[in-house]
């Protein structure tokens, strides 16, 4: 009983547990100014985080995430910079990342190139474009309100950022836990023989996934430039690392072992609070990759059993 | 495998401990230093040293990284300013992109001081050299000594804005000296491994121009060792080619002393001085009560920033 609430809980725990450790470690850290800030900053990562964990519901990984966002950041940044109307950029940014997650879609299930490969593939291709618009120079300025309010502004005295994260993991949740389309979407990545047997598309289902994880993307980085007023090449790259590490630790909660959306939430939300909490202690900044690593190792070790029956783990024959 | 996590358990918490077991925050003077890019060993070099010298008057200094991150330095910011500090110390930062983060600490009234990173109107002042000059003093020492006639290779990087000034810089110097002409230009791309592409690039530069070339300028001093060394397996001798670069640092100072290596000049900037600098400013201004204007009376603090060559660099080794 302890070891399956263990296997199940154990990461969340261990979450509960850091907060509370910050809590009682730096006065600041539970007002309700750094609490909202803690989960503005968990928008991006949570936003992108998502969209991998789409595509790994359908056992495929999209390694493109980062530099698909770094895209469509630069291409709305260059957009805002030039004076067009900041809706039209919004939507260009928006239209980037789906393209791009549909081109990842096309060259896994019509040009049947590994997901691995393919969105290495895609990566590359959107980081030289990004270096094309800007040749270097990152897009800067103090761009209008109605663009930056995107992501700084407030909605019923609740900041924008947590309305965008909470809109988006509950539509993501919907979807994956109480659609027929999310059940296809499962059922393809746990068994897609089996699924495509019962009839079920499954590479529509793979296209589908890896589109909404560009989709996701895409909104990350306008959400990005707006926060920042600004798009530069790579600008995203920093969350790369962190989504994976987001999605890997929510794969030990709740659902162990598959891809969830609340895992990933929860986890997004974990790492952001380890990054808030060390900087309020004072941590220098080697301590923050440091206990970061320890904790992904101590989760993944806690619910080692159930990771390993992961759909993409038994497909890249990540066998223990 | 209950071994191992009991045993990562224990070490993260006495990581975690060792930290809360610091002198309280709230008792000494605390200043927090932002290094933009600490893998950079110039944005190292200034948060090192404004870190060092906080410790030295008994200062709590945290040190944190944005990796190059622009997200990243905006949410440390912003974390930073709700810690409230007695004063935050940026390094190689980016005042527009964090315009939002510099008013919210004027507004919480923590003083910013920034180092290399560009004025603002909400922070105390930047402290800086000033590239341009900087990459005046580069340029016009490579065509004095060519005089003013000859070929050069030049290896630049556009992604950093200091060496795009002196690459622009050295463009407008060209221009008005047509006596010199630039053979080939390799543009560093890759950032990670920045080294291996300077090596592939140059390499191919001087296979293809290697006989021609009089002169040689790089935006960075990295740079220019990765060169020397391709020099040098080529058999190039001090002052066959003249070879100037720009940053400074006891690397740099021996290989200009040394007569086997190629390297001749490089315009110094004082990232050391610039940290204790920006720890010295704050001690007035927080902990004397000066004004900002005592220390200087416009957006930057500008620092001298010295050309060494044979010349001088004994005083600098």
């Amino acid at each position: 009983m302890i070891r399956r609430t263990l296997a199940r809980y154990g990461t969340a725990l261990a979450g509960v547990a850091l907060f509370a450790f910050f809590a009682l470690g730096s006065p600041v850290f539970l007002t309700p100014d750094n609490i909202a800030l803690i989960l503005k900053e968990t928008a991006f990562l949570g936003i992108l985080a998502i969209g991998f964990t789409l595509a790994l519901v359908t056992a495929e990984i999209d390694l493109s995430i980062a530099e698909v966002a770094s895209l469509a950041a630069v291409v709305t940044g260059a957009l805002v910079h030039g004076g067009t109307n900041p809706w039209i950029a919004v939507g260009a940014g928006l239209v980037v990342g789906t393209l791009c997650g549909a081109a990842n879609g096309v060259a896994v299930t019509v040009l049947n190139v590994p997901s691995l490969i393919a969105t290495l593939g895609v990566a590359a291709i959107a980081k030289g474009f990004s270096f094309m618009l800007t040749q270097g120079v990152a897009f800067v300025g103090r761009w209008p309100a109605s663009f930056t309010n995107l992501a700084r502004g407030t909605l019923l005295g609740v900041p924008n950022l947590i309305w965008w994260l909470a809109g988006v993991g509950f539509a993501a949740w919907l979807l994956v836990k109480w659609t027929r389309l999310g059940a296809h979407l499962v059922a393809t990545g746990e068994a897609d023989e089996a699924a495509r047997l019962a009839g079920i598309r499954t590479r529509s289902m793979k296209r589908l996934a890896l589109t909404l994880a560009g989709a996701c993307a895409g909104l990350t980085a306008v959400l990005l430039a707006s926060s920042l007023s600004s798009a530069a090449p790579a600008m995203a790259n920093d969350h790369f690392l962190y989504a994976i590490a987001a999605v890997l630790l929510g794969m030990s909660m709740f659902e162990p072992g598959r891809p969830n959306i609340p895992g990933t939430l929860f986890a997004a939300f974990t790492l952001k609070v380890l990054g808030n909490g060390l900087v309020l202690l004072g941590a220098e900044y080697y301590w923050q990759d440091i206990v970061l690593g320890t904790i992904i190792l101590v989760s993944v070790a806690l619910s080692a059993t159930g990771t390993g029956k992961a759909p993409f783990v038994k497909k890249l024959n990540f066998r223990r | 495998m209950q071994a191992i996590t009991k045993r990562n358990l224990m070490l993260g918490g006495a990581a975690l401990a060792a930290t809360l077991a610091r002198p309280a925050l709230a008792q000494a003077m605390d200043v927090a230093i932002i290094g933009f890019q600490m893998s950079s060993e110039t944005h190292a070099r200034a948060a090192n040293a404004a870190a060092a010298a906080a410790r030295a008057k008994g200062w709590n200094a945290t040190v944190l990284n944005s990796e190059g991150s622009l997200p990243r330095h905006a949410e440390q910011l912003d974390t930073l300013i709700g810690r409230r500090p007695k004063a935050i110390i940026v390094c190689m930062g980016k005042p527009v992109e964090a315009e939002a983060q510099f008013q919210r600490a004027k507004a919480a009234n923590v003083p910013v001081i920034t180092i290399m990173s560009g004025a603002s109107n909400d922070t105390l002042f930047d402290i800086q050299v000033n590239e341009y000059e900087v990459g005046a003093k580069a340029a016009l020492w490579l065509l004095g000594e060519l005089g003013y006639q000859g070929n050069i290779l030049t290896q630049r990087f556009e992604g950093n804005v200091g060496t795009r000034i002196r690459g622009k810089v050295l463009d407008v110097v060209l221009s008005e000296n047509t006596g010199v002409r630039v053979l080939g230009t390799h543009t560093m791309a890759r950032t990670a491994s920045w080294r291996d592409d300077v090596r592939q690039g140059f390499q191919a530069l001087l296979l293809r121009h290697g006989a021609q070339t009089q002169g040689i300028w790089a935006s960075f001093d990295g740079q220019a060792f990765v060169i020397d060394d391709l020099l040098k397996v080529r058999g190039a001798k001090k002052g066959q080619v003249k070879f100037v670069s720009i940053d400074g640092g006891a690397e740099t100072y021996r290989r200009i002393a040394d007569p086997d290596s190629t390297l001749m000049a490089t315009v110094t900037i004082p990232f050391e001085e610039m940290g204790t600098k920006a720890v010295d400013a704050a001690e007035r201004i927080v902990v004397k009560g000066e004004p900002k204007g005592a220390i200087t009376s416009g957006p930057y603090l500008f620092m001298d920033a010295a050309l060494v060559d044979g010349n001088n660099v004994r005083r600098f080794l």
